[in-house]
């Protein structure tokens, strides 16, 4: 929500949706068929000063086709705001091969990896949207990329390898939008971005596998891959044009998750190596910063437990982030990185009168320094398929935390959802 | 001579009534329920289920489920597909039930996330998608975790029945105590009752209908109502199929992302 910046969008691209969405109708036409959708209307008011920020229009459809042993599938979107031009787009579009035991498939596709809840660890195959921070639904928040992936199976273990032709970078949000993070200066002057983009050479192209259990007592992943930063590090900052040019960096990355059973609970981790990512390494000088590019090796980890107390469902996180050999200058996305920081996060989820009521509320924490997001919401089914929402994103705490930086976004919102 | 064939005279009768006396009388609670839990089911089994939710002002809800079912005596497998309404449609539910005893493994699919949870197994006494029924209700209670006491026999629309008593080992369950109607013979229960820790009548499960499908019997039409919130879930089995070419595979991570489809 609230993708407010500016828009690669025009008549060309609403044709090409358009033509794409119909050429699948045709080529479908005698396949079974189906199509179905969601239109969303969501505004949300700024806490600190009673501001309607986002008033935002979606409509998500999905078209789906089946043949004998493939499927087609066709996701466009579009979002239509009050302060900004429309989008629309294909959030993915792909075709699957089902053989016997193995499916391939080819296309756009969002992947997901991994047992984090609302972290990223070796969830890290598809960019995500980050327009509107992680504010976003778990549908739009993770981009599509052009891919072919193959699954083969083998009893309770599947092969899985990814083969990303083309690099798609996360959608950071604009300089001018909401959840903007301004580079500046020392004396304050803020710094336009300059990135330079990755290459479309076979060398560039990303690659990633995994193998994997589904078990009973046990399941697991393991996976590893050679692949690009989502988000730019800068490597240089020219003060007198009050510039900074970014790029992307290569990185390995070895990791793996699992989840089991234990007593009336579950108990998921998740963890990843990332080796030789590249970081920003800022000295201030005037007129323009040092920058450097360091190479260090991070950990990322979790360790989450669910449960159910009176019916009503929790979950709770802990989350290690690690950087190996780590010095004071390093940067990441205009923020310090710290050599150890640590995030909790806790989520408690009930429905009420024959699931017509789900209060729900999902807290991110981060105790040094401490700051927060807390995200309650009371969502209300007024008949099947048709749903209205409110619910507050609060942002508190020390204004340097990931959360507490924005703090002056804290927003109310209402939205009104209908599936067909 | 006279004696002995009186002798015969009585014997024979007794023999009879043995023999046709009802399966059950003879039986324990427990010997009863085991009936019921080993009693035929297909080695798989398809339908498309109709679940109708009506709540205490009498509105009703509806939701569409494709089941499938699979049971090789040691893990009974179940994975269910919601295909409507929409807004729940393409989330699959995976359930493996385990014939010693072992608390149940359960996954779901949320489309949203494009990931299968694994379920914590301490939610099984709480309610499947807003209805009635309870994530245990929709699997098969295991014998073992209740001690069985048939109270006393009955006769319902010309049925033998078994009433049975049962009383979970674990005390701290939602219902501690269940009173069941079982057709003697047949295995198959027409009704249930479940009670709270206070006494009080809790909810109850209706059958409206059964039918044998492939000499199987199969409840085709149930209803769940709870006495005390007044609301009340339907179940309607359509479609049923028996012994389908189901891989053994079907009931994996893969297919409850894939869908119903075979």
């Amino acid at each position: 929500m609230g993708r407010y910046n500016t828009r690669d969008n025009s008549l060309k691209t609403a044709l090409l949706v358009g033509s794409l969405v119909l050429l699948s109708l045709v080529t479908l036409g005698a396949k079974d068929v189906d199509l179905r959708g969601m239109v969303r209307s969501y505004n949300a008011m700024t806490l600190a000063d009673a501001d309607l920020a986002i008033n935002e229009q979606t409509i998500d459809l999905k078209l789906e086709g089946w043949g004998d042993m493939t499927r087609l599938v066709v996701n466009p979107y579009a979002y239509v705001g009050l302060d900004s031009e429309p989008e629309i787009g294909i959030r993915e579009a792909y075709v699957d091969l089902f053989f016997e035991s193995m499916d391939v498939r080819i296309g756009k596709q969002a992947i997901v990896w991994g047992q984090a809840e609302g972290a990223f660890i070796t969830d890290i195959v598809s960019p995500r949207d980050m327009r509107s921070f992680i504010l976003a639904d778990f549908t739009e928040i993770r981009m599509g990329i052009p891919a072919l992936k193959a699954d083969y199976y083998l009893g309770d273990y599947t092969f899985e390898g990814i083969w990303i032709p083309r690099f798609v970078p996360s959608s950071l949000p604009a300089s001018d939008g909401l959840w903007a993070q301004e580079m500046t200066l020392p004396n304050g002057t803020p710094i336009a971005p300059s990135i330079t983009e990755v290459g479309t050479t076979f060398e560039d192209s990303e690659v990633f596998g995994k193998i994997s259990r589904f078990g009973s007592s046990l399941s697991w992943e393991v996976m590893g891959g050679y692949a690009w930063t989502d988000e730019p590090h800068v490597t240089n900052i020219d003060g007198p044009t009050a510039t900074a040019t970014q790029e992307y960096g290569r990185f390995a990355v070895v990791g793996g998750s699992f989840s089991m059973p234990l007593g009336p609970t579950v108990v998921r981790g998740e963890a990843a190596l990332y080796l030789d990512k590249p970081f920003s390494s800022v000295t201030p000088a005037m007129p323009s910063p040092t920058v450097e590019v360091e190479k260090h090796h991070q950990v990322q980890s979790l360790l989450g437990v669910d449960w159910n107390l009176w019916g009503v469902s929790m979950s709770g996180q802990y989350i290690l982030s690690y950087v190996h050999d780590h010095n004071a200058t390093l940067m990441e996305l205009g923020r310090p990185v710290e050599e150890f920081k640590h995030t909790f996060t806790f989520r408690m989820q009930d429905t009420y009168i024959s699931d017509r009521l789900t209060a729900k509320i999902f807290v991110y924490l981060e105790p040094e320094p401490l700051n927060a997001l807390v995200r309650p919401s009371l969502s209300w089914s007024i008949e099947d398929g048709v749903s209205i929402e409110g619910g507050v994103e609060l942002f508190v705490g020390d204004e340097d935390g990931t959360f507490g930086t924005y703090s002056d976004n804290s927003l109310a919102y209402v939205s009104l959802r209908w599936y067909f | 001579m006279k004696h002995s064939l009186k002798k015969i005279i009585v014997g024979l009768a007794c023999l009879g009534a043995v023999v046709l006396a009802p399966v059950g009388a003879t039986m324990t609670g427990n010997e009863v329920m085991q009936q019921v839990y080993t009693r035929p089911n297909g080695n798989n089994m398809s339908a498309n289920l109709i679940m109708t939710l009506t709540n205490n002002r009498g509105s009703t809800r509806e939701r569409s489920i494709v089941q499938f079912r699979q049971d090789d005596g040691a893990i009974e497998k179940k994975l269910m597909f919601f295909t409507a309404p929409a807004d729940v449609r393409d989330t699959s539910f995976l359930n493996f039930s385990y014939s010693d005893g072992r608390s149940d493994d359960q996954w779901i699919y949320l489309p949203a996330l494009k990931r299968v949870k694994r379920i914590a197994s301490d939610n099984t006494g709480d309610s499947f998608m807003g209805s009635d029924f309870t994530y245990d209700d929709m699997g098969e209670r295991h014998p073992s975790e209740d001690r069985h006491t048939i109270l006393r026999q009955e006769t319902i629309d010309g049925w033998d029945v078994l009433v049975v008593e049962s009383i979970p080992v674990d005390p701290k369950e939602t219902y501690t105590r269940t009173v069941s109607w079982i057709v003697d013979g047949e295995w198959i229960g027409l009704k249930k009752e479940f009670y709270t820790a206070d006494g009080k009548l809790g909810k109850t499960l209706g059958i409206d209908a059964f039918e044998k499908i492939d000499d199987i019997w199969v409840i085709t039409d149930m209803t769940m109502a709870n006495v005390q919130k007044n609301t009340s879930t339907r179940i309607q089995m359509k479609d049923v199929s028996f012994n389908n070419e189901l891989a053994d595979s079907f009931f994996s991570e893969r297919q409850m992302r894939i869908g119903p489809r075979t």
